[in-house]
């Protein structure tokens, strides 16, 4: 480990922060069922979960959720509808809710969440943010939703993934080829690899879902510290030995 | 100087409300100051940025803490950060011998976190308020492999959401550049990562996905 100073007092005057907390995210303008929303919120909430039991807790708010049938949707997608467009990570999350539900309902609404115009960048400047990657992972994961209920044999999802097979997006468009090609019928597939010669986009077939022990790895860092030096990080979960 | 402001948004599905609640531990606390970059640099955690607020998720301090207990934690083997390991064991360790100075600002926008000379990472609010969890460790990761010597060595292919043609991209997978790092990272965490939800590891294959698919000149010719 680098020997560093003590903190010392600055001389300058470094950048000065000021944080407004906001409201919950969700409105629930179209739902008073008030426990169903709270176990929309739960769900989310858990999908950030950190411990050893957070994919228990996390199932088992999903479960709690999957108790109240297919309504669940219309609450879902009407939240999803009424956010922000710049509150990206929300709007994820609900996709990601609608995909682990699984319901055969959710193709329509996963459909237009996929169809909807993607809005022009608007962080040009940069090279590491962009807003038009937030919307493509929203739509990506929606793929995944149709991926799912492909494989489960809900034949509508299968259309979708064709029909998007040929999406201006490359990274919505690679996601539906590899999802079409994994849980399709025979039939899909010869549509497929129909759409995409006539498309001239048969190279989209070579890029294949890996383990990631196949791919290659880095070779380690530039420096090796001395074992004397290290200091070792404290247990993951130090609550386990608090009083 | 610079004075900025800003509405934080949910903590729910970044992770940021669960990581708050484990990191609230003076054991952890002095791990992250000492081992990442913080130490030395107080001046540029005070003042709103939550030096003095450090389990305060809806702070930067905290929220960046819990980017490096999953950068600490997630493998299952975590004292395990040999580099013949997966990077998701050795990331932390790639982290802590890279960057000497991890400092907050403003920024213009533009960007979540920039590498400069001498082993200094500036982090910017995006950094913050719009990456999740294992978002922040990816990038961390990232902005060591700069310091670590590989800058971007390309141009983003037609097409990239990151803008076709501009520069910050690398040539290939095998550049062993700052992006193949970071989707390394997020698909180990995808595959393996521990003591986390199945919803944010598949936040984890998205964004990985995302990168394979549109920061390389040449694409890899893979996916997660």
């Amino acid at each position: 480990m680098p020997s560093k100073s003590f903190d010392t007092p600055f001389l300058a005057t470094p950048d000065t922060l000021e944080i407004r907390q906001a409201e919950h995210p969700f409105s629930f303008r179209n739902s008073k069922d008030e426990k169903l929303n709270a176990l929309i919120v739960d769900a989310i909430n858990r999908m950030g979960g950190v411990g050893d039991d957070a994919e228990e807790n996390y199932r088992r708010a999903l479960n709690s959720l999957t108790k109240r049938g297919p309504g669940v949707l219309d609450v879902i997608v009407a939240e999803y509808e009424n956010l922000p467009e710049d509150s990206y990570l929300d709007r994820w999350s609900l996709v990601q809710l609608l995909v682990e539900l699984r319901y055969p309902e959710a193709v329509n609404p996963l459909n237009r969440i996929i169809a909807a115009r993607i809005p022009a960048e608007k962080l040009r400047k940069s090279h590491d943010m962009s807003t038009v990657a937030e919307e493509v992972m929203i739509r990506t994961t929606a793929v995944e939703g149709l991926v799912r209920l492909s494989a489960d044999g809900v034949a509508e999802a299968r259309d979708v993934l064709l029909k998007y097979a040929a999406h201006r997006t490359f990274s919505i468009r690679r996601a539906c080829v590899q999802g079409l090609m994994q849980t399709g019928t025979d039939d899909d597939k010869r549509k497929l690899r129909r759409l995409l010669k006539e498309r001239k986009e048969e190279a989209l077939l070579k890029i294949k879902q890996v383990d990631v022990r196949s791919v290659p790895q880095p070779i380690g860092g530039r420096f090796v510290v001395p074992a004397q030096v290290k200091r070792e990080a404290p247990p993951p979960d130090l609550r386990a030995t608090k009083e | 100087m610079a004075s900025c402001t800003y509405t934080v948004p949910d903590k729910a599905a970044s992770g940021d409300n669960f990581y708050g609640a484990v990191i609230c531990n003076q054991a952890y606390v002095d791990y992250f100051w000492n081992t990442y970059g913080f130490s030395g640099n107080k001046a540029y955690w005070d003042d709103g940025w939550g030096w003095d607020d450090c389990c305060n998720t809806s702070k930067p301090l905290a929220r960046a803490f819990n980017g490096c207990y999953a950068l600490t934690y997630s493998a299952s083997d975590y004292l395990n950060d040999s580099y013949s390991a997966p990077i998701l064991n050795w990331g932390r360790r790639y982290v802590r011998e890279n960057i000497d100075d991890l400092r907050c600002f403003c920024g213009d926008g533009t960007a979540i976190a920039r590498s400069k000379s001498g082993g200094l990472v500036e982090v910017y609010l995006g950094f913050f308020y719009s990456k999740d969890v294992p978002g922040r460790a990816e990038t961390l990761i990232h902005e060591s492999r700069h310091q670590g010597g590989k800058p971007h060595d390309a141009n983003f292919p037609s097409g990239s959401v990151f803008g076709s043609g501009k520069s910050g991209a690398d040539s290939s997978w095998d550049y062993e550049g700052a992006w193949m790092y970071g989707a390394l990272y997020l698909w180990w965490y995808y595959a393996e990562g521990a003591r986390t939800t199945s919803a944010l590891r598949e936040r984890a294959r998205q964004r990985g996905n995302l990168v394979i698919d549109n920061a390389f000149a040449t694409h890899p010719g893979f996916s997660i």
